[in-house]
């Protein structure tokens, strides 16, 4: 019986390890990146490689993610198992299009359903990049979700945020909030 | 499909119905008389139950694709394929872009849309959905099911398909039924449903051959990946328990000769109108694979079928643009160059044009392609974005 209690417990405890708190206040985000907060953030602190994801109602109801500095040749993520002619890597040349798509193919790995709504410039890290906003269809639980990112090239490097949540309820409620977290962002290093 | 639609749906099955069932040459298999659902109490029953529960799902999903026309056309093969099982046959297409099909023994037929865009006709469909249902009518998963129980590893078997029952993921069972092998039957199983399969064809009155064709466009789209990531073990999850391709090819092709079917129908030009309507989201499922040898392997074969077809020279496009390796730039232009001669060259092929040029420094070329994309969709996604791009100075 008591095996049988350790099972949740301990999977309990390893959630809870699994997330530490940022904010508020000023933040650094993979040593390069600035972010001001007004309000606390919970970030995932191990398994996500490349990319740091930030929540605030946990990960199935929003995330905010971070992919920072990435370099001409790198993937966005690494996929375990994938042939490296298979994950998409970043070219310093690509356009914002083309950035979208690389980062669709993550999206729809799973299976889930991704459907560009909107590619516009906008004004990121000081810079001249590009917003995009989108829906996904997630395969898992087949929950409708909204999405949009700001992207810019730097020197060659891509910095690419990007906020997704279920279109209802909680995308109207965290989505001010991930769009503050990104205005503030910029570069320091 | 509802049971009820697909039955009125099916009209034309009441004569091919009345064929007499069919045995195999060997006199190994008789089509057997329709199955009644099993008691509750049994193990058969308990799978129908979990089965019945994930189809009732499989009916809500929002990966299941409704378009009537194309249920009812599948339903028909399906029907004519299953004769007197008919009325118990359900067929649901389900948005995957992976080429597999799968039958459950309650009856519950999911094909996936990347099996549906490799097919090069009616015929060839219907040897993939005659193994499926070959494997239903000997039952295959239920000796599965016991075998598994016998080496007393039915708790796993279980335990698997309950967790995924539990996760409430619609669909999610079948699938997993699939990718993980829940179903996975014996080598003899799969060779014995080819066979029935073939019968099954040729009953109907399709091409057999058609079905070693199957097989060797599969090979050819799965060498051609391995030739471009240099990796042998690239494979389709339908291989997993598969005889080896080839000799499963090479049998087919062997039984098939030995098959006559007068006035064989192989059902091309039908195929190809029912699919149209679907053609452009299922290539879109395709590319987001990044499987670009495969994808350009099987560009290569529809391009050969319909060598017209602006659409597909703009997918082979994309296709190079998105791989962007050595000399993809030029072969990506080669290809818009070709869609844009046929009478449904697609508006998106300016744009993907203009993105190259674009990057590669011409930016009086790239403001060309843009102007015409925009002229030719001024609400597009991305029309902020490429207005932009034109109302920069050239440098």
């Amino acid at each position: 019986m008591m095996r049988w209690l350790l099972v949740p417990v301990v999977f309990l405890l390893a959630s809870c390890a699994a997330m530490t708190k940022v904010g508020p206040g000023e933040t650094v985000v993979r040593e390069s990146l600035t972010v001001r907060l007004g309000q606390g953030w919970n970030k995932l602190a191990i398994g996500t490689g490349r990319v740091e994801i930030w929540t605030t109602e946990g990960l199935p109801l929003d995330t905010l993610r971070f992919y920072v500095d990435v370099k001409d040749g790198e993937p966005l993520q690494d996929v375990r198992g994938a042939n490296q002619k298979q994950v998409p890597q970043f070219r310093a040349a690509m356009e914002p299009r083309e950035v979208v798509e690389m980062f669709e193919v993550f999206s729809v790995a799973d299976g889930s359903r991704f459907r560009l709504a909107k590619l516009a410039p906008a004004s990121f890290l000081g810079t001249a990049g590009f917003r995009f906003d989108y829906t996904l269809m997630r395969k898992s639980d087949e929950v409708e979700l909204k999405g949009f990112g700001y992207g810019a090239i730097r020197d060659g490097r891509l910095t690419l945020i990007v906020f997704e949540a279920p279109k209802t309820h909680y995308f109207g409620k965290v989505a001010p909030r991930a769009e503050a977290v990104i205005a503030s962002a910029r570069i320091t290093k | 499909m509802r049971r009820r639609e697909f039955l009125c749906g099916c009209g034309c099955c009441g004569l091919l119905s009345a064929t007499p069932a069919f045995a195999l040459a060997d006199g190994e298999w008789h089509m057997p008389m329709r199955f009644q659902k099993p008691e509750a109490g049994g193990d058969e029953g308990g799978l129908w139950a979990l089965l019945d529960r994930e189809e009732a799902k499989l009916k809500r999903s929002r990966f299941i694709v409704r378009d009537k026309a194309l249920n009812d056309y599948l339903a028909g093969i399906a029907c004519r394929l299953a004769v007197d099982h008919c009325p118990d046959v359900r067929v649901y297409v389900v948005r995957t872009p992976i080429f597999n099909a799968s039958m459950a023994p309650n009856g519950m037929l999911q094909i996936w849309t990347g099996l549906l865009l490799r097919m090069a006709n009616e015929a060839q469909l219907a040897a993939v959905l005659g193994h499926e249902i070959g494997h239903y009518l000997a039952r295959h998963s239920l000796d599965r099911l016991r075998d598994a129980k016998s080496r007393s590893a039915f708790g796993q078997f279980l335990g698997m398909a309950l967790a995924a029952a539990g996760a409430g993921n619609a669909g999610l069972l079948a699938q997993l039924a699939l990718a993980a092998g829940m179903f996975s039957y014996s080598r003899e199983h799969e060779r014995e449903a080819d066979r029935i399969g073939l019968e099954l064809m040729a009953g109907a009155g399709y091409a057999p051959m058609e079905a070693s064709k199957v097989w060797d466009q599969l090979l050819g789209e799965l060498k051609a990946e391995s030739d471009w990531t240099g990796d042998p073990a690239t494979r389709s999850v339908l291989f997993a328990s598969h005889p080896l391709e080839d000799e499963r090819r090479d049998a087919l092709a062997t039984r098939a000769a030995a098959l006559t079917v007068p006035q064989a129908n192989v059902g091309g030009e039908q195929w190809r109108q029912v699919m149209a309507p679907h053609q452009w989201e299922f290539l879109e499922d395709e590319l987001r694979r990044r499987r670009s040898g495969e994808s350009l392997a099987l560009l290569d074969r529809l391009i050969a079928a319909s060598p017209t077809d602006g659409v597909l020279y703009y997918f082979r496009g994309e296709a190079y643009r998105l791989r962007a390796a050595d000399g993809d730039r030029l072969r990506a232009l080669d290809a818009y160059e070709l869609a844009e001669k046929q009478v449904n060259a697609p508006v998106e092929l300016y744009r993907s044009r203009g993105m190259l040029l674009r990057a590669a420094g011409d930016e009086a070329g790239a403001k060309q392609a843009f102007a015409r994309y925009l002229s030719l969709r001024p609400t597009a996604e991305d029309a902020e974005l490429i207005d932009s791009y034109l109302k920069q100075e050239i440098r």
